[in-house]
């Protein structure tokens, strides 16, 4: 028995050594991996791909699986560590928010939603999670411009049952997308994919170690991926698979990866450019940092850990990273009070001085650095721009991606939390809400879109008419829309484009129309239904518009022409004219229903097609009316910096509300060369009657078209008082005579003492004698 | 910090030293032993000082008194360049020191325009007053006169002629400073560094500036009460 249980101890507290020397040994390989061993040369991947089950992935198996960088990267990079970077730790509750960034923006256009979203706490920003979007909503909505990791890479226990990451898999760290050199490395197609719902082909794809082909979003949420491809659906459902480049495998299946350590500026520029709306590229100067030489992760450094410098003052509070402080515009120009020991040391990277000569200190106490460097100059408005995340900017392909809303604009001046001014990018959120407990809840645009019905289809009820005429034979041309003078037509996208009716417009306010060869042509020709002989052409053509319309999907009714004292209408294939009930003088394209003849889209879509067609804006206050009578009462409608809400009479009416306040977040780059900062020129650069920096405005701007915006003044953004500024810089115009004034004084004031310090030299000495 | 300490310790020490010595020059019946009971004194004396200020006749003696003293000094015309260079040189004073020692952001708003503006009238009022009357205090006179001033424990029986020339020649020395520091902030020749100091010179000279005034108002101006 003794020896038994000396046994069974012998053998306990054997496992327990090797499983402790194991650990140790794994422990230390770990931490060998995690120090630089002092070369400056980074070295060359030549690796062993692995898929998410760590098996190595031989390329030229049938099926292989896709790559995972969880596993690949694994053996020398401490995944779980490089996860809790900055990238990646959004909703690390144990993380502070520091300075607001840029936030989300869930844009939908048809319901007018713009609405800014962040896990950090940022003021105005709406936790994802609040306003119902599961983690697997938020990486269909943004996977397109994220890393990867974080909410894209649930853990088991928080996915949400009507997710799919089943089906999609996980969308890991895109390592490559940031570390990849090689100009394969496609930003665009990591978004295609992440549309398709590939995320766990993603990467391989982006990376361009092969090629994926399939779309998850099309398969059953049961599908799996031991289930392989389906072999009975090969044009619609097709699994997702990568066909591995094997030009970048060696014999031992080992994949050359072209692995940068420090990340090119087009890297991180896939997600966070922003350019001006209306500037051609090549007139963006970029930032005076990269044109000498810089590259991002110049500044924004990071460790194995992936906490990248922000570099924005008193980050060191936020993170405790070593050299965060040392990174801000300060630390690089200035240099750091703490090293100097006297004079300091200071020019970091080649930074130069900044001498400020004749600037009065408060603006180094009051401003940020960005305020007179970065950005646009001051103008009458803030400029327009768009940026990759919330823009969609950066993925290339036939259909348009990007979007002009949000609106967002820059610079704002903004007392940040450190009392500093500091330049802003700005938006003004939108969004349907509910009034809940005092507090506007925003509605999902599903819900809303169930609610309003066609009201928001105003530009789709057009489409799809055009559409349709798109199946009429031997058409010749595009079909279009003549409207109050101008000519709609479909674009790529299946958008309406408006322009100019080429030549004299026609009388009739809307006509069907064909473009073809420049010319805008009726569709229908010229004929008189009520003439005694038959038109058989005329005929023919309105048969072939009628049959056209009557294939439209979910027509409202059956196509019919309404002309003079003739309905002409189809029966059995074939044009039947009857006797019109209500003759109209010019021929009109009706769908006919219960005996009623409606146009061919309702009259408020006219009207907003005629307002909104040719600018960026989708809703009008008609259809906002309109919807919120469908809500309900205690819903509005947010915009341009207004709460829109029905009144008792059912107008919609407009009021101020903080609800409706824009949101903002501190802008860094571009920043301009020293001559082109603010004061270069002197004082009067910001300090005169009329200054755009402290009198411009912002606008309220959003998807709804109104004239009833909020209009802010850029003193009131910076919490300052108007007359003092109009007062002050008035100031600035005698500031010239006033410093000769005190140049003359102090001239006359040196004198006399000079000469009384020589009459007390002379007397001193005896050269002059007692006054008496 | 340093400056604020030394501006508090300076203007109450001088004021004390002002007060204290024209107590002692008025009542020197009082027991300079007992120091209780010299206290005592000294502090009804200054109540009773401060008393006369919210008495009716008060602002008529002054007045009066004003008439008196720059009718003497600024005749005529004159009497408005003496004028401005009270009024601005109270006002940046009163700003400049409120701001410097209770509010640590320093001065800003309408009250530094105010500052800025007053401090250019101050520029010219003392240049013209010193082209006015810097003749008066030419340190080459002769003769010292026979009136002594106790200016300290130190320096006992000082003519006070000597002292009221020292002191005004301290302050447009410090009003040189004042005016030089300010102007030199504002032309494009100084960085932010170089800045620093100029503030400090202007703050320092405008402490001195404030003292002189002080002790030539007792020493030079003030008559004795009663």
């Amino acid at each position: 028995m003794a020896i038994a249980q000396r046994k069974i101890f012998g053998g306990f507290f054997l496992t327990v050594a090797i499983s402790a020397g194991l650990l140790v040994m794994a422990l230390s390989a770990d931490d060998q991996h995690l120090k630089w061993d002092g070369s400056r040369v980074s070295p060359v991947h030549r690796i062993p791909l692995k898929d998410e089950l760590n098996q190595e992935i031989i390329p030229t198996e049938s099926y292989p699986l896709p790559f995972s960088t969880r596993t690949t990267c694994a053996p020398c990079h401490v995944y779980d560590q490089i996860r809790r970077g900055l990238h990646f730790n959004a909703t690390d509750a144990d993380r502070p928010a520091g300075r607001p960034g840029e936030p989300w923006v869930w844009a939908d256009e048809k319901t007018g939603t713009m609405l800014p979203l962040s896990y950090r706490k940022w003021k105005g920003m709406w936790d994802p999670r609040d306003v119902g979007l599961t983690d697997w909503d938020f990486t269909v909505l943004f996977g397109r411009h994220l890393t990867g990791g974080g909410v894209a890479e649930p853990a088991d226990k928080d996915i949400t049952p009507e997710s799919r990451w089943n089906v999609s898999g996980k969308l890991e760290i895109n390592c490559m997308g940031c570390h990849n050199a090689s100009r394969l490395q496609d930003p665009s197609e990591w978004a295609r994919q992440v549309m398709r719902q590939n995320f766990r082909w993603a990467a391989a794809a982006a990376a361009g170690l092969g090629e994926v082909g399939g779309m998850a979003s099309r398969l059953a949420a049961t599908w799996d991926l031991f289930d392989g491809p389906n072999p009975d659906d090969t044009e619609w459902a097709i699994a997702p698979s990568v066909r591995y480049d094997p030009a970048l495998f060696d014999s031992k299946h080992k994949a050359f990866l072209d692995i940068a350590y420090k990340p090119e500026d087009s890297r991180c520029l896939a997600c966070h450019s922003t350019a001006p709306i209306g500037d051609e590229k090549h007139e963006f100067d970029g930032d005076v940092h990269t044109a000498s030489g810089l590259e991002c992760v110049s500044c924004h450094r990071n460790g194995i850990g992936h906490d990248m410098v922000r570099g924005y003052e008193g980050e060191f509070k936020d993170n405790d990273g070593p050299a965060n402080e040392a990174f801000t515009c300060a630390g690089c120009h200035l240099g750091k009070e703490a090293d100097k020991g006297g004079k300091g040391f200071s020019g970091r990277l080649g930074a130069p001085f900044p001498k400020h000569n004749g600037f009065p200190r408060i603006h180094f106490e009051r401003l940020s650095c960005t305020v007179c460097h970065s950005g646009p100059l001051p103008a009458k408005e803030p400029a327009r721009v768009r940026t990759s995340r919330a823009n969609r900017l950066g993925i290339f392909g036939v259909a348009r991606w990007a979007t002009d809303m949000p609106a967002i604009v820059e610079p704002v001046t903004i007392r940040g939390a450190n009392k500093k001014l500091a330049p802003h990018r700005l938006m003004w959120p939108s969004y349907w809400a509910e009034a809940k407990n005092g507090k506007f809840v925003p509605l999902t645009p599903d819900r809303v879109l169930a609610a309003a019905g066609d009201t928001l289809n105003a530009a789709e009820s057009v489409a799809r008419v055009l559409i349709a005429l798109f199946n009429i034979p031997d058409l010749g041309g595009t079909p279009v829309l003549v409207m109050a003078g101008k000519v709609y037509e479909l674009n790529l996208d299946g958008v309406l484009d408006v322009s100019a009716y080429p030549g004299e417009a026609p009388v009739d306010d809307l006509l069907w129309a064909v473009r073809k060869e420049g010319k805008v042509l009726p569709l229908l020709p010229e004929f008189d239904p009520d003439a005694g002989e038959p038109n058989p052409d005329a005929e023919a053509q309105v048969q072939r518009v009628l049959l056209a319309l009557g294939a439209m999907p979910g027509a409202p009714g059956d196509p019919v022409l309404l002309f003079k004292k003739a309905l002409y209408r189809i029966t059995n294939g074939y044009v039947e004219k009857k006797e019109n009930p209500a003759p109209s003088e010019k021929p009109k394209l009706a769908w006919l229903k219960d005996g009623k003849a409606k146009p061919l889209f309702p009259d408020f879509a006219r009207r907003a097609v005629l307002t909104l067609t040719g600018t960026d804006q989708t809703l009008t206050e008609e259809q906002v009316g309109m919807v919120l009578q469908k809500l309900g009462k205690d819903h509005v409608f947010i915009s341009s910096g207004k709460v829109f809400y029905l009144n008792k009479k059912g107008n919609l009416e407009a009021r101020s509300d903080e609800a409706a306040a824009p949101v903002a977040w501190p802008m860094a780059h571009e920043v301009r060369p020293a001559r082109m900062a603010l004061g270069t020129n002197g004082c009067t650069d910001c300090h005169k009657a009329g200054s755009r920096f402290f009198f411009g405005r912002v606008k309220g701007y959003g998807p709804l078209r109104t004239s009833r915006v909020e209009v802010r003044s850029a003193y009131s953004f910076m919490g300052l008082g108007k007359p003092y500024h109009v007062f002050f810089g008035l100031s600035f115009a005698v500031r010239p005579l006033f410093k000769v004034v005190l140049l003359a004084a102090a001239l006359v004031i040196g004198a006399i003492l000079l000469i009384a310090v020589l009459l007390a030299l002379g007397r001193a000495s005896g050269l002059i004698e007692k006054r008496r | 910090m340093l400056f604020i300490i030394i501006t508090v310790l300076a203007v109450l020490g001088l004021a004390f030293r002002l007060t204290f010595f024209r107590f002692l020059a008025e009542i020197p019946s009082v027991d300079k032993r007992d120091l209780p009971a010299l206290a005592g004194a000294y502090g009804e004396w200054l109540g009773d000082g401060m008393r006369n200020f919210f008495k009716p006749g008060f602002l008529i003696k002054v007045q009066a008194f004003y008439r008196t003293w720059v009718g003497k000094n600024y005749p005529g015309w004159r009497q408005w360049v003496f004028a401005a260079l009270v009024v601005s040189f109270s006002y940046c004073a009163a700003s400049g020191f409120f701001f410097a020692v209770f509010v640590p952001r320093g001065m800003f708003g309408i009250l530094l325009l105010g500052h800025v503006m007053a401090g250019g009238l101050f520029a010219v009022s003392l240049a013209t007053a010193l082209i006015l009357r810097a003749g008066a205090f030419r340190p080459d006179a002769g003769d010292p006169g026979s009136e002594k001033c106790n200016f300290c424990p130190v320096l006992k029986n000082l003519p006070k002629k000597g002292i009221l020339t020292a002191l005004f020649w301290m302050f447009a020395a410090a009003g040189l400073c004042l005016i030089v520091t300010a102007l030199a902030s504002m032309l494009p020749y100084f960085h932010y560094r170089a800045q620093m100091p100029l503030l400090e010179f202007h703050r320092y000279g405008a402490l001195a500036a404030l003292l002189s005034v002080m002790a030539y108002f007792d020493f030079g101006m003030l008559l004795r009460r009663g």
